[in-house]
């Protein structure tokens, strides 16, 4: 990270803008570009990668600090390829095979839309959960007695016919002998396999009974069951059933024993329980997953669907500041609040105290569209190049409920309608956190070796690292749709301000390098923090992105005493002890740099799912930080905060 | 998940874990108040990465341990707007100003304002005057100061971090006093409704060790 911006840092800038790229389109419901842009962005870094190594001709230089990311960010992106791929592979396939059943209208409109090519990012549930289980499988499996004879009698079968096959028509008699002898042995077979499989089915019901008294024990201390307590007892009881059968579980649980702080062994042990798809503890996964998925997925389709229509008949979001601003001015002043007042209103949320840290996602706000901007300021704006993020942006944005195409009969309904995408949101994502504590406290419960505290919280983690990978995508999208207002403010003030310098934002002179002396062309200041804060779109679970936040503000801190240290001409360390009046003015600077308005959604999402324990640690600080300088970017187009 | 926080009341293996945001003008030494605390005493741990932003501490307060999360915050004007989001949940504030600079006191005002409507009294504050190596520059007066601190029910400490007076004493005495609101929060809590939702995020009172009992004794000194 030494190499603060300069000209050994562009690959990795290059690369990570490519691959901004394909995530963009990604997210923007274009599968079949950001394929190509993946397959793009991974090809130049193996390009880029094998020039270096050539150059460096076995040297030790042949890896650069930034060689592990960079191919860290191809495997990413092979990843995403991936997926990709999936989706241009299997909706079609899907769609067609079904095609003669009455399959739901909505998924074959969406699929043969005349939007053509345009295929959701997302997956129907039903897929999804076919994905699940054929991922699950190509594990052994273990036979009943009964299909273990069967299995042999074919092999039998088989060689009585190689026999047959072998004899002369003239060895009649020998023929029927076979025969008989075949039949015989079948049928020996058969008597024996169902002998075994009564005993075996009458120990097993006796096993399941002691089983059940036993988790029936373990929970004595409760009277009264509620429903949830009599599942987890269920699936207590299938875990034990689970552990008579397998013999890695009580491996593992003396391993823990052994080393009862190792915390690797934690997270190998999650990663094995989770590798065996029978397992209760896996399975009960998978099916929360799918709960959640089912919940997701017809409110991402149904903007999707929107999207389509609304596209084909707005133009960018000129008409549509037009047209929300003919809407909502009639509209009762106390329902809009703009979203510049967005702080004010969770503050007088906190001021009742009720429920102090959900505050910012649960606001009831209702988002204007920029009515503060004239609609002729915004024309200039959208003739400016812009880029596709933007356009995609926009598409998003133009949906019908945001901007009705008849006269605006009912003023109030889209904000009832965004208030119930809210109300629906704020549903799931307590599914989510209850879905997450089932599996943390039935996996404490199977091995009580992780019932200390920093076990747990390795435990919480690699579960939810599992839990949110296939879901955070669609719960971003419904999160993107609920802070769109948010969102389009951001971008704009992106696109107005882009080449806005770090002064102008407060950053204090000896904190950046002046003038471009010994800076490339396209590499500007802190572009080592902007790459870090852009990694977090690659990532899919809450845990890993805050790391990617507190990555990029401690890249921040060290840019900055560099920065300090060169000016002062003296190679005298820590001499800019960093607080937050130079902390925020930089970070607004990075998130001015990033060009990534979804930073609006996902640290709310982040915000909802961030640990307890690390709301007020480091964690909870850099993310309050970036939401700080969100908020102040956000702002800037307005020109109420520029001082 | 907040499982943890109202049982096993008493005890001694407690551990509390408070945030305290850090308010003051651009020039009035927060900076250096708080790196001086955080640096002095227990030299074994180097401050965190982000420098003076964002730093912890660990203290022993009559075998309680306290995990200290000191969350500086921008004093400039146009970050102004921002500040709910850092102190929301905060145990404890220290407002500093700089006793040369009347201008910067009246900030201070301000911020108390905020500081009790968004959070009420459960926020323990702690009015700062810094730079008192600079007396004969005063223009602060100490008596209009401290009754100030009264009348809002805060407490006003003197300090220098340029010759580190006074710090450790206002460190000490804010953890004391959020110790004692925090266990009257709790039983308040306690005499309520048993576990009706999730418990005020922000005072963790957490049982360390839940089963270790039998290691006895809570004098680990930190």
């Amino acid at each position: 990270m030494a190499a603060g911006g300069d000209g050994a840092a562009k690959p990795l800038q290059t690369a990570m803008k490519l691959a901004a790229g394909a995530i963009e389109l990604d997210t923007g419901n274009r599968p079949w570009e950001a394929y190509v842009e993946y397959l793009k962005s991974i090809s130049y870094i193996s390009q880029a990668l094998l020039e270096e190594a050539a150059a460096a001709k076995g040297g030790s230089d042949a890896v650069t600090p930034d060689t592990p990311k960079m191919l860290k960010l191809a495997e990413q992106c092979l990843e995403r390829a991936k997926s990709s791929a999936a989706v241009l592979g299997n909706v079609k396939p899907a769609a067609h095979e079904r095609g003669p059943s009455p399959a739901p209208i909505s998924r074959h409109r969406r699929v043969f839309s005349d939007e053509g090519g345009k295929l959701s990012p997302f997956l129907p549930p039903e897929i999804f959960q076919k994905l699940q289980i054929t991922k699950a499988q190509g594990t052994k499996k273990e036979l009943t007695p009964l299909e273990e004879a069967s299995l042999q009698n074919q092999k039998l079968r088989a060689a009585y016919e190689a026999r047959v096959a072998r004899l002369n028509p003239s060895q009649a008699v020998q023929k029927t002998s076979l025969t008989l002898s075949l039949q015989r042995q079948m049928m020996e077979n058969l008597v024996i396999a169902k002998a075994r499989e009564e005993t075996l089915q009458r120990k097993m019901e006796e096993r399941r009974l002691r089983l059940q008294e036993a988790a029936n024990r373990r929970f004595s201390s409760s009277i009264a069951l509620t429903p949830e307590e009599q599942e987890q007892r269920a699936l207590y009881a299938a875990i034990l059933e689970y552990e008579q059968d397998h013999e890695w579980p009580r491996l593992w649980k003396a391993k823990l024993k052994k080393n009862p702080t190792d915390l690797a062994l934690v997270s190998g042990l999650i990663s094995h329980l989770l590798s065996f798809p029978e397992h209760p503890i896996a399975q009960l996964l998978k099916t929360l997953q799918h709960v959640i998925y089912s919940r997701l997925y017809p409110i991402v389709s149904q903007n999707l669907a929107d999207l389509s229509t609304a596209s084909r008949t707005s133009r960018g979001f000129s008409s549509l500041s037009l047209d929300a601003e003919g809407l909502l001015t009639p509209a009762p002043g106390g329902r809009r609040l703009r979203s510049s007042q967005s702080l004010y209103c969770m503050a007088s949320v906190q001021e009742n105290k009720v429920n102090l840290r959900h505050s910012l996602s649960t606001t009831p706000l209702s988002e204007d569209l920029g009515t503060e901007s004239s609609p002729q300021d915004e024309a200039p704006a959208r003739l400016a190049d812009r880029e596709s993020s933007f356009e995609d942006l926009e598409r998003f944005l133009a949906a019908p409920e945001s901007w009705p195409t008849g006269p605006p009969a009912e003023p109030l309904a889209p904000a009832e309608k965004k208030a119930s995408l809210r109300e629906q949101l704020k549903a799931i994502v307590k599914d989510i956190h209850n879905s997450v504590d089932r599996l943390l406290s039935l996996t404490l419960l199977a091995f009580e070796g992780l019932n200390t505290a920093s076990s747990k919280d390795q435990c919480l983690a690699r579960i939810e690292e599992a839990f949110f990978s296939p879901l955070w995508a669609p719960l971003l999208a419904v999160y993107r749709r609920v802070y769109q207002a948010r969102e389009v403010a951001l971008s704009r003030s992106m696109e107005r301000h882009r080449n806005m310098p770090p002064s102008e934002l407060g950053v204090s002179a000896n904190l950046f390098p002046q003038g471009s002396k010994g800076h490339a062309a396209g590499s500007y200041p802190y572009s080592t923090a902007v790459q870090e804060l852009g990694l977090i779109l690659l990532e899919s679970c809450p845990q890993r992105k805050l790391e990617c936040i507190v990555r990029a503000l401690r890249v921040i801190c060290e840019c900055a005493e560099e920065y300090c240290a060169a000016h002062e001409s003296r190679p005298q360390p820590a001499s800019a002890a960093i607080g937050a009046d130079d902390l925020l003015p930089i970070l607004s600077y990075v998130v001015l740099k990033s060009n990534l308005p979804q930073l609006v959604a996902e640290c709310a999402a982040l915000e909802e799912f961030i640990h307890e324990g690390y709301l007020i640690g480091e964690e909870g600080y850099c993310l309050t930080s970036l939401q700080s300088a969100l908020a102040y970017v956000e702002a800037l187009h307005r020109g109420a905060m520029v001082k | 998940m907040a499982a943890a926080a109202g049982s096993g009341a008493g005890g001694g293996g407690r551990s509390f874990s408070f945030k305290v945001v850090l308010l003051g003008e651009g020039c009035v030494g927060k900076t250096s108040l708080v790196l001086r605390y955080c640096e002095n005493k227990f030299n074994d741990k180097h401050i965190t990465t982000l420098q003076a932003s964002f730093l912890t501490k660990k203290l022993n307060i009559g075998g309680k341990r306290v995990n200290l999360a000191i969350w500086d915050t921008a004093g400039q004007e146009r970050f102004h707007a921002l500040g709910p989001i850092y102190y929301r949940d905060s145990n404890g504030a220290i407002l500093v100003y700089d006793i040369t600079d009347e201008d910067s006191f009246q900030k201070v005002k301000n911020w108390v304002k905020e500081l009790r409507k968004m959070l009420g009294n459960e926020i323990c504050l702690c009015i700062v005057g810094n730079k008192i190596d600079l007396e004969k520059e005063r223009h602060v007066s100490v008596q209009e100061a401290e009754t100030y601190a009264e009348s809002v029910g805060a407490k006003h400490y003197h300090t220098s971090a340029k010759q580190n007076k006074g710090i450790e004493e206002l460190f000490l005495d804010l953890c004391k006093r959020m110790i004692e609101t925090a266990q009257v929060d709790e039983r308040a809590r306690g005499n309520g409704a048993s576990q009706s939702g999730t418990a005020r995020r922000g005072v963790q009172i957490i049982d360390d060790e839940p089963q270790a009992q039998s290691s006895g004794g809570c004098c680990s000194s930190g």
